[in-house]
C-alpha cells in the first residue's frame, strides 16, 4: 500500500486492524481510537479517497490502497485551509476527534452538501464531546466559502 | 510599574491548535516506550459475587506473556486511604479482593507484548464467582434484608448526613406548599478520550503517563499506595483527549500499570477500550432530590426541605461519588432568595459502577429539581412562568447575598441576563412559530431557567483530604523569555493559551515569549489540577504574585541600567520605558541577562536569577459546612440564564431543540472564543443529558449502555443553533475579576427543555416531567396517557 504518498511494504497479522497499523507499525498517531467499533470516527482516514473508519478495517485489507491519514493532509509548513478554519473557528478543544472530522472533510465534495442541514448530517457521522460542533460547523462554511 | 492591557477580552489563537490539528498532539496512548508491555484486565461479568478462585495458569501458557496477576500478588500494595470522617470506609483497593461489587470491577490483569495476545491471554483467566443476590436500585438497598454490598456494615449506607432546621420547618406551617422528587438519570462524561496509563520504572524512579485532569493528586496517592516516596514518582498527564470530571478520579488502574512496569521490570501500558470505559470509568449524577418548598400566595419562595438521595453504585470510587450530592445542597436556591434550608443527603451504595464525578458536579442536580419546583409553584398559583422568577431572583440591590445554602453571592447579573434570555427566547419561538407553522404534529414551546455556578470549589468536601490552592512558577530566560508553570493542566480547555495571554500581561512581553508549563510534576509546583471551573482563578492567582516578585525585580534592574527611578519605569511588548524620557529603553532581553549572566551589572542589593514560585488560595472560600450542611464552598459564583426552544412530535415523542439561547456572566472574559467554546460545549452535553444519555441497567444488574451504538452521544444534527450574550460582573475578589466557566453551560439544559415540552403540550394537560433523560418514548407516553386518561403523576422507570 502506500500511506500519505510513500510506498509501503508491510508484513501483518491477517486480524490486526489498519489503525494499529498505522499507529503502532508507522509511528503515525495522528489517527486516535474513540470507539473500536466504527461509531465515533476519530480513527477516519483516506483509503483511495475515501473516509473509512480504520478502526473496523483490517491492515490487509489495505493493500494495494492508497492510504491518507491526517498527518498526509497536514502542508509540510503550516497548517492546510480546512485546518486553518477549524483553528480561526474554534473548530477544536480537546483535538482528540479532530483529525477524524479533518480527514472526512478531506474525502468529500462540497457541493454534496449545498446547505447546513446537509453539513449538519455530514458531520454528525463523527462525534465530538467538547465543542458542540458550533465552531466544527462555522469552520467548515467558512472554509467552503458560505455565510453562516 | 505598569503595563498597558493588549490581551484581555482580545480574540486571540490558541497556541494548542496546531499540534492537535497537525497530528502532532501526544496522548498516553502515543506514549511508546522500547519494550513496552500491554496489559488488558480481566472484569467482572457479574455485579455482585465473591471471589472463589482464579486460575491464570491457561493464561500464562500463551507465548509472550510477561504475567498475569491477581490481587494476592500485590502484598506490597496499599488500599487507598479513607480520608472522610463521616463516610463508611471502603478501602479501595486495585484489583478486586474476594468480592466485586459492579459488572466490570477488575479481578486479575494480563501482560503481554501487544493488546492482542493481552486479550487473548485474558481471554483464558478462569475465575470461578459465586453469585450473590444484586442491588440494583436505592430502594433495594434500603430494603430491609438487602443483601450488603460491605458485610461489615449493618446497611448499605455510605454516608447519611440528617439536617433539621428548625428555622426552615416553621416557615412549612400555614403555607402553601409544593413538593416533587426529581431525579436525574446515571449518564456520564463520556471523553472521546478513553482513560489510559502508560508507566516506566528506571534508576529507582517510577514515570507515570495518566489521562488525569490531577497530576499531583494522582502522584501524591500513588505514593500512598505503593511502595515508594514521592520524589521517586514522576506523573505526566499529557495532551488528554477530554476529561468534564471523569478524569478526576484517581483510580485503581493508575496504581495497577506502575505496579506491574515495577514487578515486571519493563514500561507497561494500558489504553482502555470503549466498552471498559462505559463500565468501569465514573458514572455521575443518579441523583434523586426529594424536596418541598413554601410559598407565599404571590409566589415567593419561603423555604425548601428534603432530601437528596445518590445512588452511588459500588462507592469505589476516589474522590468520594456522594460529594456532587453535598454540592447539590449548596447549590439548592440557586439564584433565588429563599431565606431558609433544611436538606440532607443519604448516598447509598447498589450493584451498579461507581459513581464519581461528571462537569457540573451535583448543580445540574440541584437545578433540575429547584426550576422544576418553580414551574410547578407557578402552574399551582396561576402565575407566569416567567414572572414567579422575577418575584424571587435576587438583584443587585442584595449583593452581597448569603444564600440559606451558604453560598456567597458578591457579584452578577441575576435579573439582568434572566430578563434578557427571557427576551431572546421570545423573539426565538415567534421566529420558529412562524417557520414551522402548517406541521400538524408539531408542537413547540420554551423554558426559561437561572441558576448560578459555584467556581473555584473548596476540595475539602470532595476529597476529605485536599483544600483549594495552586502553584505557579514564573522563570524568565537570560533571552526574555518566560516559562511559566502551573500546578493545574489542560484536558483541551485552552488552558495554556488562557495563560500563555494572561503571563504575557503580567510581564509585559508578547505571547510568543511565553511557554507555558502543566501536566508534569518534575517541572511543576505542586496543584490540585483541573476541575470545578477553578483552573483560571487559581492559576492566574498564582500567576500574579509570582510575576509580581518578578516584575519589581525586573524593574529595579530596568530602572538601574537607565539611571532612571523605578518608579518611572514601564514595560509593555518585551520592552522597559521611562515616563516622561521617550528615547530611553532597555528589552526584556537587557535586563534578563544582566540578571542570570552579566551579574555584574545588577543594581547593588539585587541578587542574581529571575524566577519567582507563588501559591494562591482564593479568599472566601470554606471548608467546613455547619450543622445545616450550609457552606459558601466556592471562591465565587458565576451565574446564567438559559432559555430552550423545542418541537415536540406529538406522534412520535420526538423532541428537538430548535434554538438555544443563554446568557451567561462569568465575570471578566479573558478569552471570548474560548469562554463561549466552554459555554457552548457544555450546553451540548447538558442536550445530551437532557434527551439521549444513560447508563441503563436491567432488573438484575447487568449494563445494557456498553457501547457508543447504545449510549447515545448528541451528535451535530441534535444540537441547534445557539445564542450567546454575556454579562461581565466581575468577582471583586478574584484576579482579573474573572470566574470560571467550564461548567456552566451543563446546568441549564434539562430543567429548560422539560418546561419547554410541558409549555408544548399544555393544551394537552400532561403531567409534570420529573426525571432525564427525557426520551422519545417517555415523551410520547406522556402524551398518550394524557389524551386517554387526564392528568396522571410521571410514573418512570426509577432505576
Amino acid at each position: 500500500m502506500s500511506v500519505n504518498g510513500r510506498p509501503i511494504e508491510l508484513v501483518l497479522d491477517a486480524r490486526k486492524l489498519l489503525v494499529d497499523v498505522l499507529r503502532e507499525d508507522l509511528g503515525l498517531t495522528g489517527t486516535h481510537i474513540g470507539c473500536e467499533q466504527g461509531s465515533c470516527g476519530a480513527c477516519t482516514v483516506l483509503v483511495d479517497g475515501r473516509p473509512v473508519r480504520s478502526c473496523i478495517m483490517l491492515g490487509v485489507q489495505a493493500e494495494g490502497c492508497d492510504v491518507t491519514t491526517v498527518e498526509g493532509i497536514t502542508p509540510e509548513d503550516g497548517l492546510n485551509p480546512m485546518q486553518q478554519a477549524f483553528k480561526d473557528h474554534h473548530g477544536l478543544q480537546c483535538g482528540f476527534c479532530t483529525p477524524g472530522f479533518l480527514t472526512t472533510l478531506a474525502g468529500v465534495t462540497p457541493d454534496a452538501y449545498p446547505d447546513e442541514e446537509s453539513v449538519r448530517e455530514l458531520l454528525s457521522g463523527n462525534l465530538c464531546r467538547c465543542t458542540g460542533y458550533e465552531g466544527i460547523l462555522d469552520a467548515v462554511l467558512a472554509a467552503w466559502g458560505r455565510d453562516r | 510599574m505598569t503595563s498597558r492591557p493588549s490581551h484581555i477580552g482580545a480574540h486571540v489563537a490558541r497556541v494548542e491548535d496546531d499540534r492537535l490539528l497537525s497530528g502532532g498532539a501526544r496522548f498516553v496512548a502515543d506514549v511508546s516506550l522500547p519494550g513496552m508491555l500491554d496489559a488488558a484486565f480481566y472484569r467482572s461479568p457479574l455485579p455482585h459475587a465473591l471471589i472463589e478462585r482464579v486460575d491464570t495458569g491457561e493464561a500464562l501458557q500463551v507465548p509472550g506473556v510477561a504475567g498475569a496477576f491477581t490481587a494476592d500478588d500485590m502484598t506490597d500494595v496499599s488500599p487507598f486511604p479513607d480520608f472522610h470522617r463521616t463516610a463508611r470506609p471502603v478501602s479501595i483497593f486495585p484489583l478486586a479482593r474476594g468480592k466485586v461489587r459492579y459488572v466490570g470491577a477488575p479481578i486479575a490483569v494480563v501482560v503481554a507484548p501487544d493488546r492482542y495476545g493481552a486479550e487473548d491471554a485474558r481471554d483464558l483467566v478462569s475465575v470461578d464467582l459465586e453469585p450473590l443476590d444484586p442491588v440494583v436500585s436505592v430502594d433495594e438497598a434500603l430494603a430491609a434484608e438487602a443483601p450488603l454490598l460491605y458485610p461489615e456494615w449493618p446497611d448499605n449506607i455510605v454516608i447519611r448526613s440528617a439536617v433539621t432546621n428548625p428555622e426552615a420547618i416553621a416557615e412549612f406551617e400555614g403555607r402553601m406548599t409544593v413538593s416533587g422528587r426529581y431525579q436525574v438519570g446515571r449518564h456520564a462524561g463520556v471523553p472521546m478520550e478513553t482513560r489510559g496509563v502508560a508507566a516506566e520504572y528506571r534508576d529507582g524512579r517510577l514515570t507515570v503517563w495518566t489521562s488525569t485532569q490531577f497530576p499531583h493528586i494522582a502522584r501524591t496517592m500513588l505514593s500512598y499506595c505503593l511502595p515508594l516516596d514521592e520524589t521517586d514518582i514522576r506523573v505526566i498527564a499529557p495532551d488528554v483527549g477530554g476529561g468534564f470530571g471523569v478524569k478526576a478520579e484517581f483510580y485503581t488502574e493508575e496504581v495497577t500499570i506502575p505496579w506491574l512496569a515495577m514487578r515486571l521490570g519493563r514500561p507497561v501500558r494500558w489504553i482502555e477500550d470503549r466498552r471498559e470505559h462505559l463500565i468501569s470509568a465514573c458514572h455521575a449524577r443518579d441523583l434523586t432530590l426529594d424536596l418541598e418548598v413554601a410559598v407565599d400566595g404571590d409566589g415567593r419562595f419561603r423555604a425548601v426541605r428534603g432530601m437528596a438521595i445518590q445512588d452511588l453504585g459500588a462507592a469505589e470510587m476516589y474522590p468520594y461519588g456522594f460529594s456532587p450530592a453535598f454540592a447539590a445542597v449548596s447549590h439548592i436556591t440557586g439564584p433565588y432568595r429563599i431565606p431558609h434550608q433544611s436538606v440532607g443527603v443519604i448516598a447509598v451504595a447498589t450493584n451498579k459502577t461507581p459513581c464519581g464525578a461528571y462537569r457540573g458536579f451535583g448543580i445540574p442536580e440541584a437545578t433540575f429539581a429547584t426550576e422544576r419546583l418553580m414551574d410547578k409553584a407557578a402552574d399551582r398559583l396561576g402565575i407566569d412562568r416567567r414572572e414567579i422568577r422575577r418575584r424571587n431572583l435576587i438583584g443587585r440591590d442584595d449583593l452581597p447575598y448569603r444564600t440559606s445554602s451558604g453560598a456567597i453571592i458578591d457579584s452578577g447579573s441575576h435579573r439582568e441576563a434572566f430578563e434578557e434570555t427571557v427576551r431572546l427566547t421570545s423573539e426565538s419561538l415567534d421566529r420558529w412559530r412562524a417557520r414551522l407553522a402548517g406541521d400538524p404534529h408539531l408542537r413547540l414551546g420554551s423554558g426559561v431557567v437561572s441558576y448560578i455556578e459555584g467556581v473555584t470549589p473548596s476540595y475539602y468536601s470532595t476529597s476529605g483530604h485536599w483544600t483549594s490552592f495552586d502553584s505557579c512558577s514564573v522563570r524568565m530566560n537570560p533571552d526574555g523569555t518566560a516559562v511559566v508553570s502551573v500546578g493545574v493542566s489542560t484536558t483541551g480547555q485552552g488552558l495554556e493559551s488562557m495563560l500563555t495571554s494572561l503571563a504575557a500581561e503580567a510581564l509585559g512581553v508578547g505571547r510568543h515569549q511565553v511557554r507555558v508549563v502543566m501536566g508534569d510534576t518534575d517541572r511543576t509546583p505542586y496543584g490540585l489540577g483541573s476541575w470545578g471551573s477553578r483552573s483560571t482563578n487559581v492559576a492566574s492567582g498564582a500567576l500574579r504574585e509570582a510575576a509580581d516578585v518578578v516584575m519589581e525585580k525586573a524593574t529595579r534592574i530596568a530602572a538601574h541600567l537607565m539611571e532612571a527611578s523605578p518608579d518611572d519605569i514601564s514595560v509593555h511588548d518585551g520592552r522597559f520605558g521611562v515616563r516622561g524620557t521617550p528615547g530611553a529603553s532597555v528589552t526584556w532581553r537587557d535586563v534578563a541577562t544582566v540578571a542570570n549572566i552579566r551579574t555584574t551589572d545588577l543594581p547593588e542589593g539585587v541578587k542574581p536569577g529571575m524566577e519567582a514560585t507563588a501559591s494562591y488560595d482564593p479568599p472566601g472560600i470554606e471548608h467546613h459546612p455547619d450543622e445545616y450542611g450550609r457552606v459558601n464552598g466556592c471562591a465565587t459564583y458565576t451565574n446564567a440564564s438559559h432559555g430552550a426552544v423545542v418541537s415536540v412530535d406529538v406522534g412520535t415523542g420526538k423532541v428537538r431543540v430548535l434554538e438555544y439561547i443563554v446568557a451567561h456572566d462569568c465575570g471578566t472574559v479573558i478569552n471570548p472564543q474560548i469562554v463561549r467554546g466552554q459555554v457552548v460545549g457544555g450546553i451540548a452535553q447538558g442536550i445530551g443529558g437532557a434527551l439521549l444519555e444513560k447508563l441503563h441497567y436491567d432488573e438484575w444488574g447487568n449494563p445494557m449502555s456498553t457501547s457508543l451504538l447504545d449510549y447515545h452521544l448528541p451528535t451535530a444534527t441534535e444540537i441547534p443553533n445557539m445564542v450567546v450574550r454575556h454579562f461581565q460582573s466581575p468577582a471583586p475578589a478574584m484576579p482579573w475579576g474573572a470566574k470560571g466557566a467550564g461548567e456552566a453551560g451543563i446546568i441549564g439544559p434539562a430543567p429548560a427543555i422539560a418546561a419547554a415540552i410541558e409549555e408544548a403540550l399544555s393544551d394537552l394537560g400532561v403531567a409534570e416531567i420529573t426525571r432525564t433523560p427525557i426520551t422519545a418514548p417517555h415523551v410520547l407516553s406522556l402524551v398518550t396517557s394524557s389524551v386517554s386518561g387526564g392528568r396522571q403523576e410521571d410514573r418512570g422507570d426509577h432505576r
